[in-house]
């Protein structure tokens, strides 16, 4: 029989908010309220399923007795913090797999953008040089889309698929002159762009968008789709550029290249794509629907450690900016 | 003919000088301290007023002759002074662009290890160290570290399979030997691991992002090009294989803090430990080198590309300890496990 602990996983909490008394967890369908010593439990559960300690050990830790711990634990599942892993289906549809893909993208986007870099530039203690480096980044992700998109249609089989992804590459692909020309405007020549390498995360979201196409072509799929989500509508993004704006004296001219982009986004209507090449698999094994579900998440936090890096790279005053290759003559 | 040239050859022209872009230097008055990577030159008096004349100049644009016009001095006193700080590395002579000028393979070694040594400064004062020693840092950072060091370890399956299956021929005998002494490495930090996991947690544990990024880095590189790839590769390996005694006693150090401050991590660093001497029984701190001697002269274009790889990968392991540090402090669930149909 299989062991307490193998039978039971943890959901992902994606917040967890409140003090003393009482705490808010919250999962993508649900907020779970828990007492301080319900809560205080809740964490060495969840630090015990994965561990190779036995009921008894946890036991201790809880101090209730042995036979009361499967009661516990139950409790937990009912209230959603833990699932059954023999609960999972053996196979899911395209379309059923989107929608479990779409009841999570929210919190997804919300733990991607939960970077403390976005409060600080939107409360002004950010600055012009963090706004033209998020942009210089961005405009390398962008250009690099040319490793990974191509790639993508490449490692495709399914003809109604290779077509989706290939018109997508069509319509994307020279997109990086959008940021080039937000970037002319804040004073940066074509050729220091151009020539200028990007930070090491920057460089590692399309390496992962490579690894992803080359493994399979829904879990390429998945990440382009949490990357399309963040550009679903201006509500999304426009406070971003239009508070950057005001505080930082980015000239209107250098923001307008960048709404041009994501309005062709939307007007693409790219943020369905995912959906449309779903509507082309029937059937999903649980272990293929786990590891594409584990690329997307994977992006996720890809995008959190981009801003990370971005933030502490350019902080720094004395790093140049845009960043020169190494040169043996010159360095 | 010769097929070679020293480095310092490279530049055809004694003409233009630039000041390293990576130099730093304070003072302006009687004493100039100048700074490139470990080096540290000092001009005093009029040494010093000249550099400070000079120094505007030194864009790489202007002839040594329209340099002293414009300050008023001696051509052949500007051209002194810039060939002895030439000498020191912190001045270089822009030659247009002679893509086919040619280093050798030990000329390379010797340049690497240089540049190299100066990459990884920042890398050894990454405040995790210290908050590790300290007793500071969390249980998850603590636990996360030990992960993140065996998945970049096990990736060895990806990087030199990859470089091996890819390499030139002077290459291959030397990415086929790494390879084949290197693959089962993860398992010995899989062994530390087991003490507190059990052996499927371990195994479908996920790497951070920015461990990911270290190890594709070395992925694509290893694709395009063996010798980049070994490049990139061997900074890392001079993290473990110092042959200095001053550096082994610091990483002792290391363990030791770690082993009292965080008993639960004992048989952990115990597999870390033997990694280490599975490493250096292994002798490959000679296995560059050894590359070095066996590949065909480099040109100006391959060896920018070897050492851009060596400082990206510097950047890479920068924030691979970046990673551990900061988002085990934001995300303290370790282990990283992946998702599932119901986890999310």
């Amino acid at each position: 029989m299989a062991s307490l602990s193998s039978q039971y996983r943890a959901k992902r909490v994606y917040e967890i908010t409140g003090s003393e008394g009482r705490r808010q967890l919250r999962l993508s369908d649900r907020v779970v309220e828990l007492g301080e010593r319900e809560f205080d439990w809740y964490q060495k559960v969840e630090a015990w399923l994965p561990s190779l300690r036995g009921v008894a050990d946890l036991s201790r830790e809880l101090g209730i007795d042995e036979a009361k711990v499967p009661r516990f634990i139950d409790a937990l599942e009912k209230s959603g913090l833990l699932y059954r892993v023999d609960n999972a289906p053996k196979t899911i549809t395209g379309l059923e797999f989107h929608a479990r893909f779409s009841s999570a993208l929210d919190s997804w986007l919300s733990q991607a953008f939960a970077h403390p870099f976005w409060e600080r530039m939107m409360s002004g203690r950010g600055s012009a040089r963090l706004f033209s480096g998020w942009l210089i980044e961005l405009y390398h992700y962008t250009k690099n889309a040319n490793r990974h998109m191509p790639l993508s249609c490449a490692h495709a089989h399914e003809k109604p698929i290779k077509q989706l992804r290939a018109k997508h590459y069509a319509e994307e692909w020279n997109h990086y002159h959008y940021f080039m020309k937000s970037l002319k405007h804040l004073g940066f020549t074509e050729p220091q762009i151009a020539e200028s390498v990007p930070l090491p995360m920057t460089l590692a979201l399309s390496n992962f968008m490579r690894q992803a196409a080359r493994q399979d072509i829904l879990a390429y799929s998945i990440c382009s789709a949490v990357l399309e989500g963040t550009t679903v509508n201006r509500k999304t993004y426009s406070p971003y550029y239009d508070r950057s704006g005001e505080l930082y004296g980015i000239p209107k001219e250098a923001i307008a290249p960048i709404y041009q982009h994501l309005d062709l986004d939307v007007q693409y209507q790219h943020s369905d794509l995912f959906k449309d090449i779903l509507e082309h698999v029937s059937e999903i094994s649980a272990q293929r629907a786990s590891m594409i579900l584990d690329y997307g998440h994977q992006l996720v936090e890809h995008v959190w450690q981009w801003t990370d890096n971005i933030e502490k790279y350019y902080q720094v005053e004395s790093n140049p900016v845009p960043r020169p290759p190494f040169d043996f003559a010159r360095d | 003919m010769p097929t070679t040239a020293r480095a310092a050859e490279l530049r055809t022209s004694k003409d233009l000088p630039l000041m390293r872009r990576t130099t730093t230097v304070a003072g302006t008055g009687s004493q100039v301290v100048i700074r490139h990577l470990n080096d540290e030159v000092v001009l005093e008096n009029d040494a010093a007023h000249l550099f400070n004349k000079l120094r505007p100049e030194l864009s790489g644009a202007s002839a040594i002759a329209s340099i002293a016009e414009k300050v008023a001095e001696r051509p052949a006193r500007v051209r002194a002074l810039l060939e002895e700080l030439e000498k020191a590395g912190v001045v270089s002579f822009q030659a247009g662009t002679d893509e086919g000028a040619l280093i050798s393979g030990m000329e390379f070694y010797e340049l690497h290890r240089r540049l190299c040594k100066a990459w990884l400064e920042e890398v050894y004062v990454h405040p995790l160290w210290e908050k590790i020693t300290a007793g500071k840092a969390s249980r998850a950072q603590v636990l996360g570290f030990a992960f993140e060091k065996y998945h970049y370890i096990e990736a060895a399956f990806e990087h030199m399979g990859t470089a091996a299956a890819n390499a030139t021929p002077e290459m291959m005998p030397h990415l086929a030997r790494h390879f084949i002494e290197e693959y089962t490495h993860g398992d010995i930090y899989r062994k530390g691991l087991r003490t507190l996991f059990p052996d499927d947690v371990i195994l479908r544990s996920q790497p951070l992002p920015s461990t990911r990024a270290l190890v594709n880095y070395l992925n694509e590189t290893a694709q395009r090009n063996s010798f980049a790839y070994y490049s990139g590769n061997e900074l890392l390996q001079m993290t473990e294989n110092t042959g200095d005694q001053g550096a082994a006693d610091a990483v002792n150090d290391f363990y030791d803090a770690m082993r009292k401050h965080y008993p639960y991590t004992d048989k952990l660093i115990d597999s870390f430990i033997a990694h280490t001497r599975a490493d250096q029984a292994l002798d490959h701190q000679d296995a560059f080198r050894l590359m070095c001697e066996s590949v065909p002269p480099l040109s100006r274009r391959e060896l920018n590309d070897a050492l851009n790889v060596a400082r990206n990968m510097a950047e890479h392991l920068l924030l691979f300890m970046d990673g551990i540090d900061t988002f085990y402090a934001t995300f303290a669930t370790v282990p990283r496990l992946p998702c599932d149909t119901l986890s999310e």
